[in-house]
């Protein structure tokens, strides 16, 4: 079902209407730089990342999330404000959750006319468009809204959008990668009573005030702070804690569930490595 | 374009953190009462949310409104997401939105 709706839009890039985007495409690909990397496909965004794009490089009309620059994008949310006032076109608002941009939808054909008229407000709807920037105001032009039938689709349309945004920062994925190794290194080699500096002045300070769990979890908290922790992407695993803290670990687990459960901490690769929830 | 209200993914644990926020929540209903319903958060907590829907309700539905209590959430839209949704995956989502992903979102 997901599939079915994310590839039938490349029949409506094909198809006439939508001009705009074919030659501003030509023009960009011959004048890029290798370092914009270039995506023609359908990208899975939300509207925070829409503005934030926008924030970061000014009104220019490339739209640049992860140094790839984006021309169409996918998105899913509440449709609002639907306005048929006028006869050749549709607006509405979009609200995905994260925040709200305004759509337009062209009405050619009576094909157009007829997906539109399945819109409410207040329906679900996944929504293929073209990004514009138009006198300050940024809008998408819209050319398939489509009713969300199997409610899975909002999960994996977010999902999707989490996948696409780690897949393409690779470049930080090599800094992140180059200090885990470091890290590791200097934590395999070290011995308990002789630890590398930036891991130890936390533990000494935290461990006088003898104040049973509450000081656990502090403990545990400030190591994975960290920047050397917070740098691994694939967290900290807690027999690590264990050892770095020197607290047995079985008196760990509980602490670390509750801090999980608090939302504090989560669980990376699997159920025995922990990252610190960044606020 | 306007992020000045978003609202966060949240299941039973994380509703905590954003008492007086908007939120947004998926729910497995257990009962209606007039002017509630009471139902199961994804990570199977117990969530009252307030408000009265449309019936009739699915299994799962969806609310987003402003979370009241840790465990109550006064709802402003109700959206059926119907009888057979993954519910896990939902809860992993919520995890990744609130963690690592936390600025593609909110």
């Amino acid at each position: 079902m997901f599939s079915s709706s994310q590839f039938e839009p490349n029949s409506a890039f094909s198809g006439g209407g939508f001009m705009s985007s074919q030659p501003s495409q030509a023009y960009e690909s011959s004048s890029s730089t290798a370092k914009n990397r270039e995506f023609q496909g359908l990208v899975p965004v939300t509207v925070k990342q829409i503005t934030e794009c926008f924030q970061s490089s000014g009104e220019k009309s490339g739209l640049v999330i992860n140094g790839i620059s984006l021309t169409n994008v996918s998105l899913v949310g509440l449709v609002c404000d639907k306005d048929v006032s006028k006869v050749t076109e549709v607006r509405f608002t979009l609200d995905d959750g994260t925040g709200r941009i305004d759509c337009k939808r062209w009405v050619n054909e009576t094909f157009d006319a007829r997906e539109m008229e399945s819109v409410r407000d207040g329906t679900y709807v996944r929504v293929n468009g073209h990004l514009k920037t138009f006198q300050g105001k940024t809008q998408l032009l819209v050319f398939s809204v489509r009713p969300i039938m199997d409610f899975n689709e909002v999960t994996f349309h977010y999902i999707e959008c989490i996948h696409f945004y780690s897949q393409n920062s690779e470049s930080q994925g090599q800094q992140v990668g180059d200090v885990t190794q470091s890290v590791n290194t200097t934590f395999q080699g070290g011995s308990n009573t002789n630890q590398p500096t930036p891991l130890n002045p936390v533990v000494s300070s935290q461990n006088n005030d003898g104040n049973g769990r509450k000081n656990l979890d502090d403990m545990i908290l400030d190591y994975l702070k960290q920047p050397a922790c917070t740098a691994r992407q694939q967290g900290i695993h807690i027999d690590e804690i264990a050892q770095q803290l020197k607290v047995p670990k079985n008196k760990l687990e509980g602490v670390v569930q509750s801090l999980e459960g608090d939302g504090l901490i989560y669980s990376t690769i699997d159920e025995y490595h922990f990252k610190h929830v960044e606020l | 374009m306007d992020t000045s209200s978003p609202a966060a993914f949240v299941n039973g644990a994380l509703l905590r953190r954003y008492i007086g926020q908007k939120v947004r929540a998926v729910i497995q209903v257990i009962r209606s009462d007039i002017g509630s319903v009471i139902g199961k958060s994804t990570d199977d907590q117990q969530i009252v949310v307030k408000g009265s829907p449309n019936p009739p309700l699915t299994t799962y539905i969806e609310v987003i409104g402003i979370a009241e209590t840790e465990n109550t959430i006064r709802a402003e839209v109700w959206t059926n997401f119907g009888d057979s949704f993954d519910a896990q995956n939902y809860n992993e989502l919520c995890k990744l939105a609130n963690g690592e992903f936390r600025h593609l979102f909110i």
